[in-house]
């Protein structure tokens, strides 16, 4: 029941932007309802999870929601919502047409029930199916605008990740030959209990090879470094909105699909070798993510580098045994919300500046005095500053590496929050300050958007000063439901 | 009749290889179009036979969509497009073709040495085929980086998808069908994105070139 009151919404948001013609905004105003009414079946799986301790399990075990599934599905839900508010065709002035924010709101509504899908189905193979159609999806909506580098940055996203997903799927594929080899034929051979029940009798070298496929392929989508070098671009090109799905949902969406195999193969492998993988990656990430904050000169490709950056300190912690994965899933939680608000508003900023140049934006205080403020904040937030979410999750992460004795992974990972510690507060000093240049006008109205951005603010500070228990029960589950106890 | 059959099977692989192979010296699109069409013939034919030999009836149902989406449809769009598109025969290419043809050979032996283990694991009459289908694998991933044509990454990408629904076929009889179906509506959907955006990037940089592509850096 939570299930369908989950998933037919944006379905049914989809189809009726594409069967409506006319009337925009009701259709748009409309869809945003239905956001809503999805977000509040995700809070109801999270309450079952939480209180009844129940895990939702269809009668042909093809849907399965435990605690970290309802988890990400309240992330996805979310920032659906946001990105969904903040969307072209809701009637006021932006600058996009009505075949633009149609386009947008099919795909998006679309792109956010795949992600769904993805996180409540118990079936990997159709789990990668739907993370595929979330490259597609998205890739339509990044060239709203048809310019020169959007259409570049969607055409590499939409190459480097479908190339990338394949391997994945290759992964998928040995590690079903390992299943069938050894269990032989039995149906729902690919659902992740089966396959996790039976992780102790699979074959450990063919589930490694597996394994290396896995996380190249989700890796990829993830935007975990060697393969992230399409994320900057499709994150900076694309819309704003869909930026924060991207950046906010999408990434952790690939991570889950990572730690649902992570899972079985801690089991089949009876060793470390996931998280050896996994740290490594993660520990390059957070380098590359940092040290490329340093020389950015554009905000939107700044912000696409800091989730790098946090990514790969997801994939840290997932490799960091119950602490690590609880500071993890922590972790992504805080930084879905702080980047889908930094991208919002760096969506505002480039609407007024016209430029996504760090360079061409200052007196951002002045001309966009709460834009500023909260922009401030969510960058405060994102190099995890106190009294932000972040800096909890990070701190826990830290805290969870010198209990495993990984003292120089602690150290490494302080050293390079650091670096992008002080280079973002370098950025954001100069968007803040100085006077504003001619041409831009000066004012700002507050709105019912600020007011929701300023909402993503107090959920960050209320994660950062009080952690409240219902947070803490359901993470606490998501650890149980991928970390051998 | 099973000696029979694992032989067809190690035919039909090897052919598909060659096919990749051929990508690596043959210039010009329509080559390489030839090459996919007849690759994915031999996949659905393959297909349809270890359906029957293997007695997997779904099998048939693969092997009908494989041949009318990869063998007929994606292959007509693909000439649709190169005619639209063809101004220069000569492809380019990062790396030239000697050196293309040795590093197929490395990637051939390689898959053969990695999956040297796997034959003692599986009783499959088909597993002889399995280092071809990892062979095709990484024969695909290397047309996809050394080429430079948007038209030719998306024929390796193709390929690639082949190839994992060949190692899908001799190692486990396919995946479930609902995924099988799946796995398909991605490959059709994706594609036509693909097309749609190489109609993009012909207008916005008249070229097809990826080389061209290169403003976003940093």
């Amino acid at each position: 029941m939570a299930l369908i009151l989950l998933l037919a919404p944006p379905l049914v948001a989809s189809l009726s932007v594409m069967l409506v013609r006319g009337r925009m905004r009701l259709v748009a105003a409309s869809t945003v309802a239905l956001n809503a009414l999805s977000l509040s079946a995700s809070v109801w799986m999270c309450g079952d999870a939480l209180w009844r301790g129940r895990t939702i399990v269809s009668s042909d075990g093809f849907w399965r929601v435990d605690g970290l599934s309802a988890l990400l599905a309240l992330s996805i839900a979310t920032v659906t919502l946001l990105a969904s508010a903040f969307g072209p065709g809701l009637g006021e002035a932006d600058e996009y047409d009505e075949g633009q924010a149609r386009r947008f709101r099919i795909f998006v509504n679309a792109f956010a029930l795949m992600m769904l899908v993805a996180v409540t189905t118990n079936n990997v193979g159709f789990m990668w199916v739907t993370i595929e159609a979330t490259t597609i999806t998205s890739a339509v909506v990044i060239p709203l605008h048809r310019t020169k580098s959007s259409v570049e940055a969607s055409w590499k996203y939409l190459l480097i990740c479908s190339v990338g997903i394949a391997l994945a799927f290759a992964g998928t594929v040995l590690a079903y030959f390992d299943f069938v080899s050894t269990a032989g034929r039995v149906p729902n051979a690919l659902n992740w209990t089966v396959l996790r029940a039976a992780a102790p009798t699979l074959q450990g070298e063919l589930m490694q090879l597996a394994f290396a496929f896995i996380v190249v392929g989700y890796g990829t989508k993830a935007g975990l470094a060697p393969m992230h070098t399409w994320l900057p671009d499709a994150h900076s090109e694309a819309p704003a909105p869909l930026s924060a799905m991207m950046s906010g949902v999408l990434l952790a969406v690939a991570m889950y699909a990572i730690a649902r195999w992570k899972a079985v193969v801690d089991v089949a492998l009876g060793s470390d070798f996931a998280s050896q993988l996994l740290l490594a990656a993660g520990l390059l990430s957070v380098a590359v993510g940092a040290f490329s904050l340093v020389i950015q000169r554009h905000y939107k490709r700044m912000l696409a580098y800091s989730s790098v950056e946090h990514i790969g300190l997801v994939s840290v912690g997932l490799a960091l045994g119950p602490l690590g994965a609880f500071a993890a899933w922590l972790h992504l939680v805080n930084h879905a919300v702080a980047k889908s608000m930094a991208f919002l508003l760096a969506g505002r900023i480039l609407h007024r500046y016209r430029t996504t140049e760090i360079a061409g934006v200052s007196g951002l205080l002045h001309v966009m005095p709460w834009t500023g403020r909260l922009f401030a904040m969510a960058i405060l937030a994102l190099v995890g500053l106190p009294p932000f979410g972040l800096f909890v999750s990070e701190f826990l992460l830290v805290r969870a590496a010198i209990h495993t004795g990984h003292l120089w992974t602690a150290a490494v990972v302080l050293l390079l929050v650091l670096v992008a510690f002080v280079s973002l507060l370098g950025h954001l000093n100069r968007m803040l300050y100085g006077a504003a240049p001619v041409g831009v006008a000066v004012g700002e109205s507050c709105g019912w958007r600020i007011a929701a951005l300023a909402g993503c603010a107090a959920i960050l500070v209320v994660l950062g000063v009080a952690l409240p228990w219902p947070v803490t029960g359901i993470i606490e589950r998501s650890v149980s439901a991928v970390v051998m106890p | 009749m099973e000696g029979i059959f694992a032989r067809l099977v190690v035919l039909a692989a090897s052919g598909m290889l060659l096919t990749g192979l051929i990508v690596l010296w043959r210039k010009g699109v329509p080559a390489y179009i030839a090459a996919f069409t007849w690759q994915s013939w031999l996949l659905s034919g393959m297909t349809a036979a270890v359906g029957y030999l293997g007695g997997e009836p779904q099998l048939y149902l693969v092997a009908v969509i494989l041949l009318l989406l990869k063998g007929i449809a994606l292959p007509a769009l693909l000439r649709a497009t190169d005619r639209r598109f063809s101004t220069r025969r000569e492809l380019l290419a990062y790396v030239n073709t000697e050196t293309s043809l040795i590093v197929g050979g490395m990637l051939v032996l390689f898959a053969y040495v990695l999956t040297e283990p796997w034959m003692a694991m599986t009783k499959l009459p088909t597993r002889a085929a399995l280092p071809v289908a990892m062979a095709l694998l990484f024969v695909s991933l290397f047309i996809i980086v050394s080429r430079k044509k948007a038209i030719t990454q998306v024929i390796g990408f193709l390929m690639l998808e082949n190839s994992i629904a060949l190692l899908a076929v001799v190692g486990t009889y396919g995946v479930p069908l609902l995924v099988e179906l799946g796995v398909f509506l991605d490959a059709l959907m994706g594609f036509l994105v693909m097309q749609i955006f190489l109609y993009d990037i012909h207008e916005t940089f008249e070229t097809l070139e990826v080389d061209q592509l290169a403003r976003l850096k940093h």
